[in-house]
């Protein structure tokens, strides 16, 4: 703020304080003088209404005083007397670091045990599953649902199911979400045509076990061994290195009808993980991971029997 | 009667006189809180390599304002540990620089979106913005289906750039004159999305100590 504009900002505010607090003064002290019938000789409505007079009531005294002290005390520790800080210093983004770092010191005793544990050990302890499902609940239920059951709209995959694109590992699962997936398949229609998505999708499907025309799936095998190996695999079980699903399991991440399958061997898919690094610390991502490892619904199951 | 009082009836009985009075304390507070902000309004210029939007997210922050987001999005993170813990770091002054009208908003229906750039992919905010319960089941935003059937119309765009640059954005000539190359093909809600994707990411926030008032 340039001296002048401090300037007029002092200015305005001796004069406003400066103007009420004389007549709060002299309201105390004026003499009124007086009618002979006691009123002021003010009048309303031709002398039907007359002005009395009365003392100033105590209350109004010492509120209208507390009031004036509170502002004077106020433009003394805080900003706002032109640009004279205040004597206590304080600037919002000043108390919003003091408030992150209270709050940081009461977390850490959460997450201080926690940091040694591999995400797997840090599943099991309720602390770090519960702070997890929270930060889920803000950061990722937007595409994999508030359950963590996926979006086929999306490709949002599920992740309470045991079919893990890039591995179900916790320190895979942690990866993934630091640094975000891109997920590639290809478009194949260009080269496949209409008749060939139709017998691809046939023989993928068939993969999981549905039954489909015999001659669609022996065509559709001789296009997926030559094309669709690199990535899927001789027998459609995925490769989690690259990514590519497990074809097998009649899991879908856009959706396992015909037509869904057929636009993903026709038009390709692109699903995108955002990587989280720059809006999560490592510990807020450690305990999303452990609570997503806590949700595998095999791992559970196993668990209880 | 009433003689030593004449200077208080002269206000009480003429409305007009006391209604001058009224406004010259009533305007104190304005003038010492409004008038420096509007003379001098340095705290909203743009900092150094703080470019203005590029024509397709101009054109997705018309289409934002022309469809009322504002009304329950705002793009205020304020400086509290709470909002900066959910959104990122609180917003300042000069990252609205380029923004006419501010988008600061004072609802909150949706969530704040200053920083949602990058938080979700392209593919999700064009499903999100057709048909919101696509992605998210509990949402109660309206579906914007007609944002995919849009084209933009290139020489509004350049308009608008043309008249921004007169209020001191800096766009080239050589920026106006890209814009019916990068609109060609592009539909309002591509404009939207890469308008909602910079927002927070490439219009840079400041370090969180700069003043972000005079």
């Amino acid at each position: 703020m340039s001296a002048f504009w401090s300037g007029w900002v002092k200015f305005l505010v001796v004069l406003n304080l400066g103007i009420t607090f004389f007549l709060f003064i002299w309201a105390l002290r004026v003499r009124i003088p007086t009618e002979p019938d006691g009123t002021t000789g003010h009048v309303w409505a031709h002398g039907v209404i007359r002005e009395g007079v009365r003392n100033l009531p105590l209350w109004w005294i010492l509120f209208s005083a507390a009031m004036f002290a509170v502002g004077f005390v106020y433009l003394t520790l805080f900003p706002g007397f032109g640009n004279f800080k205040g004597t206590l210093g304080w600037t919002s983004a000043a108390e919003l670091e003091q408030d992150i770092a209270r709050n940081e010191a009461k977390l850490e005793e959460t997450i201080r045990p926690l940091r040694g544990l591999s995400i797997a050990e840090m599943s099991e302890h309720p602390n770090a599953t519960a702070l997890g499902y929270r930060l889920f609940q803000d950061n990722c239920a937007a595409c994999h649902g508030t359950r963590a059951t996926g979006n086929h709209a999306l490709g949002a995959p599920d992740l309470t199911d045991d079919d893990w694109l890039y591995g179900g590992s916790g320190e895979t699962i942690l990866a993934s979400i630091l640094d975000g997936r891109q997920g590639t398949m290809p478009a194949w229609g260009q080269v496949l045509g209409h008749n060939g998505v139709n017998e691809v999708t046939a023989y993928v499907l068939s993969l999981s076990g549905y039954s489909v025309p015999e001659d669609w799936e022996q065509a559709g095998k001789a296009h997926y061994e030559k094309i669709c190996v690199a990535c899927h695999g001789v027998d459609g079980r995925g490769n989690t290195a690259v990514g590519a699903p497990n074809l097998t399991d009649r899991t879908w991440l856009y959706g396992g009808d015909f037509a869904s399958v057929a636009t993903s061997v026709r038009d390709g898919r692109h699903g995108i993980m955002p990587a989280w690094r720059a809006r999560l610390s490592e510990d807020e991502a450690r305990l999303i991971a452990a609570w997503v490892y806590a949700q595998n619904a095999e791992r559970r199951r196993d668990e209880i029997s | 009667m009433a003689l030593r009082y004449k200077h208080f009836e002269a206000i009480e009985k003429n409305a007009a006189l006391l209604g001058v009075l009224i406004a010259i304390m009533v305007s104190l507070g304005g003038l010492a809180e409004i008038t420096p902000l509007f003379v001098k309004a340095s705290t909203a210029e743009a900092p150094p390599g703080y470019d203005p939007y590029d024509p397709l997210r101009l054109a997705g922050k018309d289409i934002y304002v022309r469809e009322g987001c504002y009304l329950c999005h705002s793009q205020m993170v304020r400086a509290l540990r709470f909002e900066t813990q959910r959104y990122g770091a609180h917003s300042v002054a000069s990252e609205s620089a380029y923004d006419r009208p501010f988008q600061w908003g004072s609802k909150r229906t949706g969530p704040d979106l200053a920083r949602v750039g990058g938080k979700y992919s392209d593919e999700w905010h064009r499903l999100h913005l057709i048909s919101p319960r696509t992605v998210v089941p509990e949402s109660n935003m309206p579906n914007y289906p007609w944002l995919a059937e849009r084209g933009i119309d290139a020489a509004v765009v350049q308009q608008r750039m043309r008249t921004l640059r007169r209020l001191g954005d800096p766009y080239t000539d050589e920026d106006i004159a890209s814009v019916s190359e990068a609109l060609a093909d592009k539909t309002e809600l591509d404009a939207i999305v890469a308008y909602l994707q910079g927002l927070g990411t490439l219009n840079k926030p400041q370090a969180p100590d700069a003043p972000s008032t005079p």
